[in-house]
Parts: structure tokens; sequence; C-alpha cells
């Protein structure tokens, strides 16, 4: 007896494509017929996938997508990884969702407490970014997607030019399941520098009115490193970097960061470090990390993203930068992280607040941000076989059992102890808590990353080794000795403090031999957008809001 | 390419640059604790030494008095207190004989002390004048992003030379005064590379209001700065005529335009990116510069 | 404006610093100065004098100043600080600072 029905996904997406009929002429649709044919493709109770990554969005789509009501499209279940335009936050207001799943909402986290608040937001879960991706293959594949590409050709073969982000991650498991792929493009070509999605899996293209939205997210103009950011930076790089002999690793896109790339030509140098640490990166192009590069540190760079401005830079660097045969960057947000979770020996990042126990969390009850990719590099990687110098001194003095790997992740909290406004970034319990949050969640607590995962919390006033500690009462304790004058840091007790200390729990600058008095923005390579531009020989070309030549 | 970069150093250090080692003398330094009445009063923080570092050194062996404005309090701008020291120390130049440097960071009057900074400043360009009428050489230098403008651009123009980098501004209305008067349109005091382009160094280089261009490096300013310790350049009904006159053909040249890199090309500067990039020297030799 | 004093024991400076006074930083948004003198009494008191513009963190300035205290020998010296809302970080840095010059005699 035959019970199971044969090709009826198949036969569903034929009647779909049916139904936009005329509107199209093969692939491709003309702007203004874009709602119409929004409204047939997609069902009711579709899991309909709308790109917005962490850069590029699929802003015209979703645009189009706003312009339609619960009349034309109901319980939609959405799955996209970045909720960032006032387009996607129509979609809720509107009452259209009816289950949402996600990674991030940063430029829109006000917006998305709100909607919570209002319980017009109802979530399945916030996802780390591969966690989201695994999920589109396995119970959560999309039946439509709506994505962005910077070319096509006549055929609907697609160009993506920096910015491939996390596209591939989104088409291969809509186009091999019957599902629809339908794109907004800048422009349509005849040829194509290089094809990144081939025709046979798109079906639907339409040139956009206005190029798709890109956020410059990485540029950080190192004027506005503080003294105090580069006193943390020749800790972390004595402390940390020289000391694990750090040789892979991934960089947040904070100014304390920023503020170690900058220091490797001069400080780095001078401390013979040059060859020993960070020769593989897993990093979106950063502007700061030019002077590095020039100076010869950087083998190579695989990147999740691109970066406004980088274009020319990263062309005239290919044997740093992956490129594609056109010469041009290529980026890949699903790999990039798999390789930031086995691959790297040290993630390195800040949060806004971090609990006694080491936890962070950067989601409050006014400001529901996600995760994004942090938490799939900022974590133990236990399926991790190969060693690394690194990788097996850090496990050596975590101390591993016998039913424990033999190595251990740096993963590393760099923080200063207070936030802008003097909001302490240590607290004895994590904002993310919050009971309606929880429920929200159904019952988790939004942590980005675990306290058991982070190795050492770096800030301004030293270095705790939380993998070196042997209870959570000393783990504690290490946390509030380095916590400064927060609340949580004037807890702790002198003499506690001293025997961590004495144990090398605790390191304070001198320990790991920085004076303080040094600590000075003009060790940094270069203090300006201008310095990264001459340093580029003038193959960066910054946005123009850095710019004041 | 990396050092100290002298628009990143505070008043203090860049003194200790300038000066040849340990002959720095600080007058009225900070234990004397003379800070501004007025500003504590209103409930607003006060400085040790009001914003402004004075003294005697030696560069290249030679006397000088030396100030330096910090920018960071209250703006550099001028109150009382920091007015006297600076008419102090430039009539102090006048009755030694003594060059005296000015290294400039100020918006011009401090508003919570308004007549005294007036009358300071004014007070200051007499005592500059009494120099140059002595042959004793006035040198102002505007190195930083908070510039020389208001009172403290037109005590700047007094001075026998300027020296500026490519970091410095010189005027007398700031972007912002400016955009409030002329409308957004006819200038944006939010685009910083137009805002450069008209009072930045490079400009008011090629314009012949700044007598040197250099690297942003303490070195590069002491090296100008010894140049123009030995000269100085009188003041006669003659100049001022000459003067006039040059700025009668400025206006004539540029009048109308209202694109910055018109200017540039007008004063011979034929690729605009390259001397973009480039600074100091290497700027100046990418332009023929006119008067 | 908020305005206070204290003294916290201190192991006495060493005999030989480099100079009578030392300055560190400036006033500025988010800034502070700290002018540190020798010459106070007695020799195992740091003598501290506090202006700030943001009312309301004495505990943190004092426990700041008094770690400060205990960590380097700065008995009888005087500490005198200007501040315009400076983080506990900056504070901290800026007393090193002052100290390695007075001691030091760097700029």
């Amino acid at each position: 007896m035959i019970t199971a029905k044969t090709a009826l996904r198949r036969q569903n997406k034929v009647q779909r494509i049916d139904r936009v009929g005329k509107l199209a002429r093969g692939k491709f649709v003309s702007p203004d017929k874009v709602p119409e044919i929004l409204r047939r493709i997609i069902e009711p109770g579709d899991i309909l996938c709308l790109e917005g990554d962490n850069q590029k969005q699929a802003d015209f789509l979703a645009n189009q997508l706003a312009t339609l009501d619960k009349k034309d499209l109901r319980d939609i279940h959405l799955v996209m990884s970045c909720i960032t335009l006032p387009a996607h936050i129509d979609l809720f207001r509107k009452g259209m969702i009816k289950q949402v799943d996600f990674c991030y909402a940063g430029p829109q986290s006000t917006a998305v407490a709100d909607l919570v608040k209002a319980k017009k937001f109802p979530v399945g879960a916030i996802h780390t970014y591969n966690e989201l991706y695994a999920r589109y293959y396995i119970d959560l594949t999309p039946r439509v997607a709506l994505i962005a590409a910077a070319k096509a050709d006549r055929k609907g073969n697609l160009f993506l030019a920096a910015n491939t982000e996390e596209t591939p991650a989104i088409v291969e498991p809509t186009a091999f399941s019957d599902g629809i792929v339908f794109a907004q493009v800048n422009e349509i070509v005849d040829k194509l520098p290089r094809i990144d999605i081939p025709a046979d899996q798109v079906d639907l293209v339409v040139q956009a009115p206005y190029p798709m939205h890109l956020q410059a997210l990485f540029t950080r103009d190192p004027a506005a490193i503080t003294d105090v950011q580069v006193l943390m930076a020749m800790v972390a790089l004595r402390g940390i970097y020289e000391k694990y002999e750090v040789q892979s690793l991934n960089h947040g896109v904070g100014f304390n960061t920023a503020a170690i790339e900058l220091l490797l030509p001069t400080y780095g140098e001078r401390l013979g470090l040059k060859g020993k640490i960070c020769k593989y990166w897993m990093v979106n192009p950063l502007p700061t990390m030019i002077p590095a590069i020039e100076s010869g540190w950087v083998e190579s760079v695989f990147a999740v993203g691109g970066e406004v401005g980088m274009e020319r830079y990263t062309a005239a660097r290919s044997d740093v930068f992956f490129t594609g045969r056109d010469g041009s960057f290529h980026s890949n947000r699903a790999m990039g992280q798999l390789a930031g979770h086995y691959a790297i020996d040290m993630f390195i990042g800040a949060s806004l607040q971090i609990d006694i126990n080491g936890n962070s969390s950067t989601v409050s009850k006014n400001r529901i941000t996600g995760f994004g990719g942090a938490p799939n590099m900022g974590c133990q990687p236990t399926g991790r076989r190969h060693p690394t110098r690194a990788w097996l001194k850090a496990g050596a003095e975590a101390n591993p059992g016998p039913g424990s790997p033999p190595g251990r992740k740096l993963v590393v909290q760099m923080v200063e102890t207070f936030q802008a406004g003097r909001v302490p970034t240590f607290v004895e319990e994590l904002d993310a808590t919050d009971a309606s949050i929880r429920k929200a969640l159904h019952g988790v607590t939004p942590v980005m990353i675990y306290g058991d995962d982070v190795t050492h919390v770096v800030t301004e006033e030293g270095i705790a080794n939380l993998a070196a500690c042997r209870s959570v009462a000393e783990r504690q304790a290490a946390i509030r000795a380095v916590a400064g004058y927060t609340p949580v840091g004037l807890k702790r007790k002198k003499r506690e403090t001293e025997d961590l200390r004495a144990r090398g729990i605790v390191q304070l600058p001198e320990d790991v031999g920085v004076r303080p008095s040094e600590a000075s923005r003009s060790l940094l390579a270069t203090q300006d957008i201008k310095g990264l531009v001459r340093w580029s020989n003038g193959l960066y070309d910054p946005p123009s809001q850095f710019v004041d030549w | 390419m990396s050092g100290v970069l002298f628009h990143e150093q505070t008043a203090r250090q860049r003194i200790a640059a300038l000066a040849d080692p340990g002959s720095f003398v600080e007058l009225l330094p900070p234990p004397e604790r003379i800070t501004s009445p007025y500003l504590a009063q209103l409930g607003i923080p006060v400085s040790f030494d009001d914003g402004i570092v004075i003294g005697h050194a030696k560069i290249g062996g030679k006397k000088v008095y030396l100030a330096a404005q910090v920018g960071q309090f209250v703006g550099g701008a001028v109150g009382e207190i920091h007015g006297a020291k600076l008419t102090g120390l430039f009539k102090a130049a006048a009755r030694d004989k003594t060059p005296c440097i000015l290294l400039v960071e100020s918006g011009g009057v401090r508003l919570h002390e308004g007549s005294a900074g007036e009358i300071a400043i004014a007070e200051t360009m007499r005592a500059i004048f009494e120099c140059r009428a002595l042959k004793v050489p006035t040198i102002a230098v505007i190195a930083t992003d908070i510039g020389a403008y208001g009172g403290i651009g037109i005590l700047s123009t007094c001075c026998d030379y300027r020296v500026m980098t490519e970091h410095g501004r010189l005027g007398i209305s700031g972007p912002i005064v400016i955009e409030k008067w002329m409308g957004k349109k006819a200038y944006n005091s939010a685009d910083r590379a137009l805002v450069w382009k008209t009072s930045g160094g490079k400009t008011k280089y090629l314009l012949g209001d700044a007598d040197a261009l250099v690297h942003d490096a303490p070195e590069a300013v002491r090296d100008a700065i010894a140049k123009f310790i030995g000269k100085s350049r009188a003041v006669s009904l003659g100049s001022v005529k000459a003067r006039q006159k040059e700025l009668e053909k400025r206006l004539k040249k540029f009048g109308t335009t209202n694109d910055p890199n018109a200017v540039w090309k007008g004063m011979g500067v034929r690729n605009v990116e390259a001397a973009s990039l480039a600074s100091g020297p290497e700027f100046a030799a990418l332009a023929k510069r006119g008067k | 404006m908020e305005k206070f004093a204290k003294a916290f024991p201190s192991k006495p400076l060493p005999s030989k610093a480099a100079k009578p006074w030392a300055l560190a930083g400036v006033v500025g948004s988010g800034n502070l100065e700290v002018l540190l003198e020798r010459g106070s009494r007695p020799t195992n008191m740091m003598e501290c004098h506090v202006e700030t513009s943001i009312p309301g963190y004495k505990a943190s300035w004092l426990a700041a100043l008094s770690d400060f205290a205990h960590h380097y020998p700065a008995g009888g010296t005087k500490i005198t600080i200007n501040d315009q809302g400076a983080s506990p970080v900056l504070v901290n840095l800026r007393l090193r600072q002052a100290y390695d010059h007075l001691t030091k005699g760097e700029k």
C-alpha cells in the first residue's frame, strides 16, 4: 500500500508560478507588478524567508511586501536573520505574521521590544546565524525566499559582489525543496563578472528602481579610539595573544579590537610578535586592518560580508583576501561562521552587560537586539579534534577532566567596566533575565556568550582567567577583581584579589609587562581615517561621512 | 608612518616637544591655582592653568616666550585669567625683545566672561603690534581642528608668521555660524571636506594666509618655528596697502566660485585628488603657490 | 558640582622623586586633570581633594583613590582633581600617569 503522496510540493510550485502568468516575461518582472506577484506566489501558512543580512537588505522586495496587508497575506511564518528595516516592522504591525524566527534586530531593537510588549511579535526563537541557516535545511525550509543580488544576466544567473553574505544559505534549501526564489537586483546585464548563484536556482528576477541598502558596519574611525582602549589592547596583546601564540582569530567590530589591529605594526612589532601571532583571520575587511596587512602580518582573511569602500583595496590584495575569477572580493556568512566556530584559536568581542558568572547579553526589556553570529564563534566547539598550540595551551590551563577535550578555544570578552553615561558593564544579574522577556522566548534567557564558554575577561583593570578558576566562587571573585568601580567590583575583597593575583588568575597590567602610563594613542599605526587611506596607497575609499579632505 | 602627531598632543606635551630639553620654565604653573572665578560661580569645572600654559624656553639655543592654549578646556576660549596670561606674555616679549610663539587652539572669547576676554584679546593685539614695531618676531602655530576662530583668528593674523598643518583651521566665523548666515545650501557645516577645503591649513597656505605648511609632527613644527624666530615683518602703510591689493585680486579671481576645488586649481594645484592626500611640504610641492 | 576631601594611608613616596609636582590630563568633557604635589604632611598619608561636575559618585571616587594609595607609595603627596565627568577608568589612568611623571620625570 502506498501512503506517501509524491511531488505535491513540486505541483504546488508549478501552480504558484502559473498564477504569476503574464505578469512576468520569463523570469523577469517589472517593479510595479511586484506587489501583485507577491500576493500570488505566497500562500497562508508559508514559511517565507526575507533576505535581511547583517549588511545587505532585499529592501525593495521588503518595501513591496509591506504595501500588502492582512487580506492579501496572512499567517506567514517569517524566517530572516536580521530585522533591520521599518518595512520589516510594518509586517508585524499589520498582523500578517503568525511566527518569526530570527537572529538579530540591531537597528530595530527598540521597535521589536515595543511589538513584544504589545504581543504583536510572536517569536519562535532568537537564533545564532548558523543555527538558523541549519534549520532552513531541517524544519524551517522556506517555501518562498525573497533575496538581493548585485546583478543578474539575461538567464537569471546572479552576481553577489562583495556582499555574498547569506544568500547561498537561503537559496540552496529553498531551490532544492521546490520553493520559489525571487531576487531583486541592482542591474541586469549581458555578461556577469562571475556567477555566484546559477540561474537554475532562481525563479523570478526584478531590477529594483534603487540599489539595495547596504550598511557600512565595520568602519571604525581611529580618531575615536581612546587611551584607555589602547591600554586594554596592550594588555590583551601581551596577556593573551603573546602568551598563547594566537595564530587564527576573529575580531568583533568594536573600538577595543580596532585598537589591537592598529597596534600590531607598532607595539606588536616592537614585541617581536610579527609572524608569531594574528596570521589567519575570519573577519570582515576591516579598514583598521590595512596597516597590519601592509606591514606583512596577515596571511589570509576570510569574511562573512564586505565593507563599503574596501572594494579596490581587497581586489588589489588578493593574496590575503578571497576573491573571485573576476578579481573582486568574495564573502560567505555561513561558511565564515563555520570557520569561526571550528578553525580559529580565539574569538574576542565586547558586550553591553556581563554578570558575575561571566554570562553576557545585549538584550533588555526595552531593547531586544538578539545574537547575530557572535555565539557561533564565542563558544567551545566540542566537535573540534585538530590541535593548535594555542588550543592545547589553553586546554592544559583549564585542567581538563578525563571526559573533556584536551584543548580549549580562547573565548575572550574585552570590555570597559563602564559603558557610555556611566552605565556599569558588570552586573549581578543580566537585564535579559527579565520575566517578560523569558516568557516571550518560551523560558529561554537570551544569553549571548555563556560564562562557561568564556576563558578570559579583559578590562582596563586587567585580565581574569576564568578557565583557570576551580570553582564558581573563584570565578565570581575573579570577575569582581577586574570589574573596577562598578557595584560588582566594589564588592571584591582585597585578600581574595591578592590571592588570585598570586596564582596568576587575575593579572594587572603591570603583571603582563604593560605600564599604564605608556598607553597612548600615539602608539597606533595611524590616528585617523586619512592615515588608513595613506597606508592603503589610496586604494581605500572611505564613506563620505568619514572624509575631511 | 607612526610617531607622535602634534595635533594629538596636549598643550604641555607640545611645549615639551618644541622646547630644548629641560629648558621650559612655566609662569603661573598649576600649583599656584590661579583659576577662573566666573566659571566656579557658574558651577563649571575650572582648570589650574585656565586653559593656557605660558612660560619661556629655548628653541635651538635661542630664548623664546611660549604659550599653548588647551583646546579641550572650554574650547580654548579666552577668559579673564587666560587672557591676562596671554597679554602679559606678549608684553614681556616686547619688553625683553624676545620672540614670542603662540600655539593656538581657540574658538575665541569665552562667553561666560565675554567682556574680559574681548578686552584681553584687544590688549594682546596691541602687544603683538608693539613687538612687530620693535622687530620682535611673533609666530602663531595653528595645527588642530579647533583651530583659530573669532578674536583669536584675528589675533593670529596679526602675528608676523603663521605655521599651519593640514589639521589646522583658520577663520573668523566658524562653519556653523557661516551656515546659519548663508544657509545650508551655500555652506553645509556637516560637509567636513568642504569645511577643510575652505578654512583648512592647505587652502590657507595656498592663499598666502599661512607662511608655512608642515607635517603634523612636533619636529616639523619646531623646524618651521626655528626658521622664523630670526626674522620679522615690518608693518608699514606700504605693506598694508600691498596686502589690500592682494586681497582685491583674490576676490576678483575667486569671488564668484562656490567650488573650493576651483580655488585650489586656480592656485596651481593640478591633481586635486593627490593633493588632498598629500601633507605638508609634499602638498606644497604639488602646488604652484601664488599670491 | 560636588566637592570633597579625604586622606588615605599610603607608604611614603620614594625620596628621590624627580619633580616637585606633576599634572596629568586636561579638563574637558569626560576628562579630568590630576595635580600631584610633594611635600604634604604627614608622610604616611595621601591627601586628596576632588571637585567634580557630576555629583553622586563619591563612593567610587573614594574607592579608586583608596586603591591607588594602597598600590602605590604616595604618602606625603597631595592630589587635587578637577573633573568634568571622567569615568573611573580614566581617573585611574590619570593618577598613574601623574605618579609616573612625578617619580620618573616623564612628560
